[in-house]
Formats: structure tokens, C-alpha cells, sequence
């Protein structure tokens, strides 16, 4: 632009404003559509925990991977200095929990399942099973596991 | 071997401990097992429920759970085979059984380690003694052991084993020769939860639908029923109690269940009369519905009772309220004049808000409809699933839904029976009356399921001939199910012995049948062996 005014060709300016215009409009289109699938990628660490399906995976870009390291890496260093010598994990429990054990029902075949005193359950169509919550809750935002209320 | 206390040789064991449930499909089994799920609920028992709907499926269900879970509660199955000789089980494996089965498999009652069964034992069992059946191996050990004496000792000892092992085998037979069904499960374990004292509500009023399950689906005979009625009805008085307090009643919300000694037309208050009276077996089988005779005497009938057709046509609910008030004693004083003294029967009816007003059958009516859909796409464990949840009182819609089903049902039955009878399709087969529903039949898949065929059976029953035996066919891809039915008659005590001639005569045909039903009289057999299947069974019978 300036370019333009000192070789006196004022004719341009208007040209390359407008050039300028959508170049920059093109770039925060972008900013926020790559911002956007930041969010989406920070939703995917408290919905499907710090491990992400390989399909998910191979939709992000190798940069996206680091961030989502990164911010793993921050969230369990934020959590690590919660509640005491453990440290506490708010990933569990996004709703306020009515009681200690479930009901669950299972929609499509899982296969085996482990829980924490080392028992495997299997996870069979319309096998219903009585869970403990933290336990079960990854699955049912998976969409494997319905929660039953009675 | 039977457990005498159920507190602390089940509930107390199973506590800590977690738990595979394999739940049969009917609908005292699902009255049981909602109880179950209630009181694991409160106690915090890690479970797992699996539904099964015959022995092929217990047997997958077991092998693929054995390896995970060391305690098994069976529902209404497994009490009658040899459980530990069909499912091979690892030595630490205990079963606890609470079926309504019997007679009880005699390996079953004996075993003292790893079978339990939730049963009591003074519910008119008959089992033989343990030194009549084990009586055998202790003069086997004479038998060999006094071969040294002189030549004609042995022969003696052996006559007298053989004799022994003949007496054996008719004791066993006199034992098992008949099937019949025993106290129902969710009553069992209701009373499971009132020594527990975690009875609620909820409860008891599914350990009802779980005993008019038996007195619809004609398992027990009504002296049992009458007795069960009572025990029940003890229960409810005791719940009740707190109502009667004028302070502090109870919102309308909440359930309140009740006595009722009411009429027996299936699902009237959610139908209108008319349809109610042509529907259900009772009526339909005095009156003789299918008849022109039939027709005219329900016309004369409602015309006695002083009910305009308009009326009676219309749904329930929206009947004159004048009419409703003594509907009861109208219909039973019209109907003794035309030889149905038994109109009226003691049942309990639930009522919880404003509009929902069930009595126990037509839940039972409604929950076996969900049970035996036959809509496409949906196996048998999705109608389990729907079916249990129509138990619970959050699920009214669904409930409505299965009653609607249910209507189709009855009215199906009701055109089937009319069109068997009317085109002569119920033979007499020397023994027993036959009746084979042809694939091209309307609503034949209705009938491809074990307890749409037993309702069948009453109207056919009453219409044609009330003390023969009677075995109903019906066709499915290939096979066939073949129903034993015995006679129905008011004093019947319900024994049904086709299980084992049905074993007979196919072992002795070598048709291939499925004996997969836990039911033992009702089996599934190829199309092609029918007929050489009906002559041995004619010939085993007469």
C-alpha cells in the first residue's frame, strides 16, 4: 500500500485495501475455526478421558496432539494439587451423583470389562449389571452402557 | 438341598459377594427378579442380570459368566434337571434356585454343597427319601463283596439287587411322571424382603402380578390361588394400615393397593365392556361366543342387566356413572342366571394419581404382551428388557403400550379359537384332542410363543370338550411347537404329564425335537416328523 503511494500509482489503493480486507477476514475465518476445534479438542479430554480413540486421533493434526498433551499434562498437574496427598479427579462425577452404585444396561456388545478389585464383567446386549458409578460413567458417555432409573 | 432360612443361608451369603442373575422369561420370574433388583439395590450388591428363555440359552449364559462370578441366583428354572450334570460347573460354583417347577430334580434336593434351593419345603413336594434312591450303592457294596460265599448266594444277592433297582426306577418314575408348578417365586422373595423387613410397596405389589401370573397362565389350581390370596392379602392389610390415619393420609401419588373381589373380564376398565365380555375366555367359553346362539344370549344378557348397547359399547371410562357404581353385583346376579357362577374372583387392584387404576391381571395381561411381541427386529432379550421396565411405575406409557398389545392378543386368540372350531380343525385323536394351526392362519405368529399357546388352550378347552388331553401344533420356520394340555376341569390339580410322553415318544421315533422350553411340555419339533411323533404318542397314551 504504501508501496503503491510512493510510486504514485494512487489508483491501486483502493485495490489492494480491499485485497487486504479479505485477506485479514480469511484469517480470523480461520483463527476461529482452528480455535474452535481447540474447544472441541478440550471437550474430548473430559468426555473420553486421557486416552483418545484412535479415530479421533486420526482426525487431528500432529499439532493439535501436542496442545492436547499439553493440556492434559496441565489439567493433571491442576488436579494433582487439589484435595490433599492424592489429589483429586473432577473429570468424574460431571453431575451430582445420587448414589454409590448403578444401574446399567448394556446397548450393544462391549466384551469384557475390568473392574477395580480385578473381576472382569462381560458386556453383553440387554445384560443388565449393578456398578459401581465411577466405574460405569466413561462407558455411558461412551454410549455402551444406559443408564436405568427406576 | 433346601434352604430353611432364607436370611442368613442366601441373602446373607450373597451379601458381599457378587451375584449373576439368570432370570427366566415369564412373568413371575420378572416379578421376581424386579424384587431381587430392589433389595440389591438397597444393599449395594453387585449384580449382573441376564435373561434366559431356555436351556441352550442357561447353558451359554452360565459358560460364558462362570469364569467371573462364583455365586448364580436362577429364576424360575433349573430346578427340575440335573443342574450340576448339565452345566458342569467348577467345584466352588454355588446355585441358588428359586423355581416354580416340579417336581424338583431328586440330584438337586440332595445335593449338599452347591445347590440351594430357595424353596419350602413343605410346598407339597412328595420328594422320595434319600435312603429309598441312594439305597442302591450300598448293596452294590454287599453284593460284590459276599461273592466268596457259596454258588447259590450270588445269585440270590443279584435278584435281590435287581429287584431293588427296578423299585428304584419306579420311584422315580411315580415321582417325575408328572409336572406341575409350586408357590411362586416373587412371593418367595417377597417374603425374602419382609424378614429383611425392606418390604415395599413396590414389592408386594409385584410379588401380586407374580402370583396372578400363575392363576392366568392356569399354572396352579384355585384352591392354591385362593390360599396365595390370602397370605397376600395379610400383607396388604398391614401396608394399608397407615392410610386409615385421618391426619396424615396420603397424597393421591402415592400407590395405595387394595382388595378387590372383581369381575373376571380381562381388561374391562381399559376396554369397553362389550369387547371385554366377547374377549375374555370366561365369558366367551360360557356364552359360546362363536355361535349364533352365542351372539343372541350375550344380547339377552346385556339386555337383563338393564345396559343400553350404547353404553356398553363405549371405553370404560367414559361410561355412565350411574351404571359403574353397582356394575359388580349387577353382572354377577346376571350372570349366575346364565350358569357363570364364577364371574367374581379375588384379586388386588393398584391405584397411584388420579387416572391409573390397574388391578393385578391386567398387568400380568399387559407385561406378557411386551414379553412375546412378535414385532420384527426385536429379539427376546429387547422384550424382556421392555417388559421388565413396564413393571416399574415410571414406565406407564410403555405399560399402556403392552396393554394395547395385550387387546390384540385376546382378540386374536378369540378369532383363532372361533375359526378352529368353526372349520372343524380340533380332531380327536383316539387319547387326546389335537388341533394344528396351519402357517397360513392369521395371527399365527402370535402364536409361535410358549404362553400365547397355553391362552389358547381354555377357550378351545371349554368349547369343545372339558376333560380331554389336548395337544395344540403351531408352525415356525421349519418347526413345529407342540403344546401338552391337560384337562380343565375345577377339581384338576394341574399335573401334566406329556413332558415325559413327549420324551418317550420322541426317543422313540427318533424325531428330532427340541426340548429346550423349561417347561417340559412344551417343545419344538420338525415339521417333516409330525406326524410319525402324533402316532407314538397315540400309542404310548391309550
Amino acid at each position: 500500500c504504501n508501496e503503491a503511494k510512493s510510486e504514485g500509482r494512487a489508483e491501486l489503493i483502493p485495490s489492494i485495501k480491499l485485497r487486504h480486507c479479505c485477506l485479514l477476514r480469511n484469517q480470523r475465518c480461520v483463527t476461529a475455526y482452528l480455535y474452535d476445534r481447540l474447544l472441541r479438542i478440550r471437550a474430548l479430554r473430559w468426555e473420553y478421558g486421557s486416552v483418545l480413540p484412535p479415530n479421533i486421533r486420526f482426525h487431528m493434526c500432529a499439532e493439535e496432539l501436542q496442545w492436547f498433551g499439553q493440556y492434559k499434562k496441565s489439567l493433571a498437574s491442576f488436579m494433582r494439587s487439589l484435595g490433599g496427598e492424592e489429589g483429586l479427579d473432577i473429570t468424574q462425577d460431571m453431575k451430582p451423583p445420587k448414589s454409590l452404585y448403578i444401574e446399567v444396561r448394556c446397548l450393544k456388545d462391549h466384551g469384557e470389562f475390568e473392574i477395580d478389585d480385578g473381576t472382569v464383567i462381560l458386556l453383553k446386549k440387554n445384560s443388565q449389571h449393578f456398578l459401581p458409578r465411577w466405574k460405569c460413567e466413561q462407558l455411558i458417555r461412551q454410549g455402551v452402557l444406559e443408564h436405568v432409573v427406576s | 438341598m433346601f434352604i430353611s432360612d432364607i436370611r442368613k443361608e442366601f441373602y446373607e451369603v450373597v451379601a458381599n459377594q457378587r451375584v449373576a442373575l439368570l432370570v427366566s422369561s415369564d412373568i413371575d420370574a420378572l416379578c421376581a427378579c424386579k424384587i431381587l433388583q430392589a433389595l440389591f439395590h438397597c444393599d449395594q450388591v453387585q449384580y449382573t442380570l441376564v435373561p434366559v428363555t431356555g436351556w441352550q440359552d442357561l447353558g451359554t449364559a452360565f459358560l460364558e459368566h462362570k469364569e467371573q462370578f462364583r455365586y448364580f441366583v436362577l429364576i424360575n428354572c433349573g430346578a427340575n434337571v440335573d443342574l450340576l450334570e448339565m452345566l458342569q460347573p467348577d467345584d466352588d460354583s454355588i446355585f441358588f434356585i428359586c423355581d416354580t417347577h416340579r417336581p424338583v430334580d431328586v440330584v438337586n434336593v440332595y445335593n449338599d454343597t452347591q445347590i440351594k434351593l430357595l424353596i419350602k419345603q413343605d410346598d407339597d413336594l412328595g420328594v422320595p427319601s434319600y435312603d429309598d434312591i441312594f439305597r442302591d450303592e450300598e448293596d452294590e457294596g454287599h453284593d460284590s463283596g459276599n461273592e466268596s460265599d457259596g454258588g447259590s448266594e450270588p445269585s440270590g444277592k443279584r435278584r435281590r439287587f435287581d429287584e431293588d433297582m427296578w423299585e428304584l426306577r419306579e420311584i422315580l418314575f411315580d415321582y417325575e411322571q408328572y409336572e406341575y408348578h409350586g408357590t411362586s417365586a416373587a412371593m418367595m422373595f417377597f417374603e425374602l424382603a419382609w424378614v429383611l423387613t425392606k418390604d415395599t410397596k413396590d414389592m408386594l405389589w409385584w410379588a401380586i402380578i407374580g402370583l396372578t401370573d400363575q392363576w392366568v397362565h392356569d399354572k396352579i389350581t384355585h384352591m392354591k390361588y385362593v390360599t396365595d390370596i390370602a397370605t397376600m392379602q395379610r400383607h396388604v392389610s398391614r401396608h394399608n394400615h397407615r392410610n386409615e390415619d385421618e391426619e396424615n393420609s396420603l397424597s393421591i401419588d402415592c400407590m395405595r393397593i387394595s382388595f378387590e373381589y372383581d369381575l373376571r373380564l380381562t381388561l374391562y376398565q381399559h376396554w369397553t365392556l362389550y369387547e371385554s365380555i366377547c374377549n375374555s375366555c370366561y365369558t366367551s367359553c360360557s356364552f359360546k361366543l362363536w355361535t349364533l346362539n352365542g351372539q343372541k344370549k350375550l344380547q339377552e344378557f346385556l339386555a337383563d342387566m338393564g345396559l343400553p348397547l350404547k353404553q356398553v359399547r363405549q371405553k370404560f371410562n367414559s361410561m355412565d356413572m350411574t351404571i359403574k357404581e353397582n356394575l359388580r353385583d349387577v353382572i354377577e346376579e346376571a350372570s349366575n342366571k346364565y350358569g357363570m357362577k364364577d364371574i367374581r374372583i379375588q384379586t388386588f387392584g393398584v391405584h397411584f394419581g388420579f387416572k391409573n387404576r390397574f388391578l393385578a391381571s391386567d398387568m400380568v395381561h399387559a407385561t406378557a404382551a411386551l414379553l412375546e411381541s412378535t414385532e420384527k427386529d426385536e429379539s427376546d432379550s429387547d422384550n424382556f428388557i421392555k417388559a421388565l421396565d413396564s413393571l416399574s411405575r415410571s414406565n406407564l406409557d410403555r405399560l399402556h403400550s403392552g396393554i394395547e398389545l395385550a387387546k390384540k392378543k385376546l382378540i386374536a386368540i378369540q378369532q383363532t379359537v372361533a375359526s378352529c372350531i368353526c372349520t372343524n380343525l380340533i380332531l380327536s385323536q383316539g387319547p387326546f384332542l389335537y388341533c394344528y394351526l396351519m402357517e397360513g392362519t392369521p395371527d399365527v405368529k402370535l402364536f409361535s410363543k410358549p404362553m400365547a399357546l397355553t391362552l389358547l388352550k381354555s377357550p378351545c378347552h371349554c368349547s369343545v370338550h372339558s376333560l380331554t388331553h389336548g395337544v395344540l401344533v403351531d408352525v415356525e420356520k421349519g418347526t413345529v411347537i407342540v403344546v401338552g394340555i391337560t384337562p380343565e376341569s375345577e377339581t384338576s390339580d394341574k399335573k401334566n404329564f406329556f413332558g415325559r410322553a413327549f420324551e418317550k415318544a420322541s426317543e422313540s421315533t427318533s424325531s428330532r425335537t427340541l426340548h429346550d422350553n423349561f417347561d417340559t411340555s412344551i417343545i419344538e419339533l420338525k415339521t417333516e416328523d409330525r406326524s410319525k411323533f402324533l402316532d407314538a404318542l397315540i400309542t404310548l397314551l391309550s
